[in-house]
């Protein structure tokens, strides 16, 4: 579905993304981990559009991908940022319209929003500036939704978020992908990505340096040694 | 005697108010004060002068014609030599020099081509004044309060209504973030010049229908631009609210106190918004940026 090949991007003299090239499967979940600064952002900025890449090629459905981001988007391909990056100054229901843009109509997305998020619809009239940082979390997957994705892209969903409700949007990342949604995730929280995820990559110093499904990569020692075993999401995480 | 000075100042401010919307609309998406802003007021003013001049002598007419062509122009300017710029994503500097570029070469092309003389609006209709529960108000000021109100409220529901007014609310939060939810930014942002050079336009036919129209007739601006300070600059509710204040206060300064007073209130104004609440009235605080 997705192809990337050869892909480079720096900032300024940073070499950010060392040609990176992975598929990825129409109906599957991938999860990318690796450290802080290893370019795993930069790889989704470059994939939506939001970064121009120095070389290589994303190759979606066959085409190379367009220019702009919102052509991107048009064709199927939403990201949920790091950070969430919801509208605070709009409503939680004015944040998922915005969502809908390329839709004729907002209804169904949001009925399957509140379907997904309870918390929403009750507070739906709310400025999104107000809402805790698990429920801005929400709202930017739910947004993220609204525009009938065939591929979400999601970066860092867990981040600064308390365990039991790691568990939660981790389940709803499932149903969405048992939809028939494909899913692209950054997770600093390797268990969790693993664990759901159909592929896997170690991205280390802007290089893929590992590549295998999840189940293989979960077993793998140097995987473990860095990512499981440490203090990383493993030993803090009761769920 | 009060009530008409107070009609004449909502007249002006709903002018003010005109302007400042398109400061505070373009200011609120590219954090960037639009100075090539008062070129599309100068080309309002002129647009309905030779209307009345040539075509006939109806001032809605011309006031349509203008906003029109200045909506037009303001779309161009923003294409031809703001956008070059944004893409090469420079420092907000060099757009406040190209609009100063602009303001400047626009007025002198102005007197080049024709001249730097005052030209009163060829029309019967200025001079009208209407009686109302015994009190003679002018009628081209309740004209232009009507109109210029009519246009806020219309302005109004665009933003809070419409598919676009969501998205142009979304921007002036994060581009790149309303970007990723499939809107074509640069385009939003063309028809956000295009929206603040319609206002200007009908503005500049309004303010020439007062005081004709000349070549400097743009820097009138300036006071919109105090009104936008003053109620927040990015906010539309606060350059409205700032624009009818200025306007009103101005008239009473000039009716009751001093008309030398007049243009120093609003700088005076300006210095004390500057120092006690930078962000005025109703501006978005930083925090306000995701
Ligand atoms: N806007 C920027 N300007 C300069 N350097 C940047 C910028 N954004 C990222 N970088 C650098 O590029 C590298 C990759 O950053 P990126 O954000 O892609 O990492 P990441 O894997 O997402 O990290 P994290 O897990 O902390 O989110 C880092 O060294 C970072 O310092
Ligand atoms: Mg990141």
């Amino acid at each position: 579905m997705l192809k990337i090949e050869n892909l480079q991007a720096s900032y300024g003299k940073i070499q950010a993304l060392r040609d990176i090239s992975f598929e990825l499967n129409e109906g599957e979940i991938m999860s990318i981990i690796g450290a802080n600064g290893a370019g795993k952002s930069t790889l989704m900025k470059c994939i939506i559009g939001l970064q121009r890449p120095d070389g290589g090629s994303v190759i979606y459905r066959g085409r190379p991908m367009g220019k702009s981001t919102y052509k991107t988007v048009q064709n199927g391909i939403v990201l949920v940022p790091e950070g969430r990056w919801i509208f605070p100054a709009l409503t939680v229901e004015e944040n998922l319209k915005l969502g809908a843009y390329i839709v004729k109509s907002p209804d169904e997305g949001l009925k399957r929003s509140f379907r997904m998020f309870p918390k929403l619809e009750e507070r739906k009239k709310q400025r999104a500036g107000t809402l805790s940082g698990g429920e801005q979390q929400m709202l930017a997957i739910a947004r993220g939704l609204m525009a009938n994705p065939k591929l979400i892209m999601l970066d860092e969903p867990s981040l600064g978020l308390a365990p039991l409700i790691i568990n939660d949007i981790m389940n709803i990342i499932k149903e969405i992908n048992q939809q028939g949604v494909t899913v692209l995730m950054v997770e600093q929280n390797a268990k969790k990505a693993l664990g759901i995820a159909h592929q896997a990559c170690v991205m280390e110093q802007g290089r893929i340096v590992k590549r295998g499904s999840a189940a293989q990569l979960a077993q793998d020692e140097s995987v473990i040694a860095a990512y499981l075993g440490g203090n990383k999401g493993g030993t803090t995480d009761h769920g | 005697m009060f009530i008409q000075q107070l009609i004449t100042g909502l007249s002006i401010g709903s002018v003010y108010a005109l302007m400042a919307v398109g400061y505070s609309l373009i200011y609120s998406l590219l954090n960037f004060t639009n100075f090539a802003h008062s070129v599309c007021v100068m080309v309002g003013a002129y647009v309905s002068y030779f209307f009345l001049l040539l075509v006939a002598d109806n001032i809605l007419a011309a006031a349509l014609c203008s906003l029109v062509v200045a909506g037009v122009l303001s779309a161009i300017i923003e294409k031809v030599a703001y956008q070059p710029l944004l893409d090469k994503n420079v420092n907000r500097i060099y757009l406040l020099i190209a609009g100063l570029g602009i303001q400047i070469v626009g007025e002198n092309l102005v007197i080049v081509l024709l001249d730097g003389r005052f030209h009163a609006y060829p029309t019967t209709f200025s001079s009208i004044p209407i009686k109302l529960f015994g009190i003679s108000i002018g009628l081209i000021d309740l004209i232009i309060l009507g109109v210029s109100s009519l246009a806020l409220v219309l302005v109004e529901l665009l933003i809070r209504k419409t598919k676009t007014g969501l998205a142009i609310r979304g921007a002036a939060s994060d581009l790149n973030t309303t970007a990723l939810m499939g809107v074509p930014v640069r385009r939003l942002i063309t028809i956000v010049f295009l929206l603040a050079g319609l206002l200007a336009g009908l503005a500049g036919s309004f303010t020439g229908l007062k005081y004709t129209a000349y070549p400097s007739i743009g820097s009138l601006t300036t006071k919109a631009f105090i009104s936008a300070v003053f109620g927040g600059l990015g906010s539309i509710p606060g350059a409205v609210i700032g624009a009818f204040f200025l306007g009103v206060s101005e008239t009473m300064i000039a009716a009751y106190v001093s008309s030398s007073l007049r243009d120093m209130f609003s700088f005076v104004l300006l210095v004390v918004v500057l120092v006690i609440r930078p962000t005025g009235l109703m501006g978005k605080a930083t925090e306000e940026k995701a």
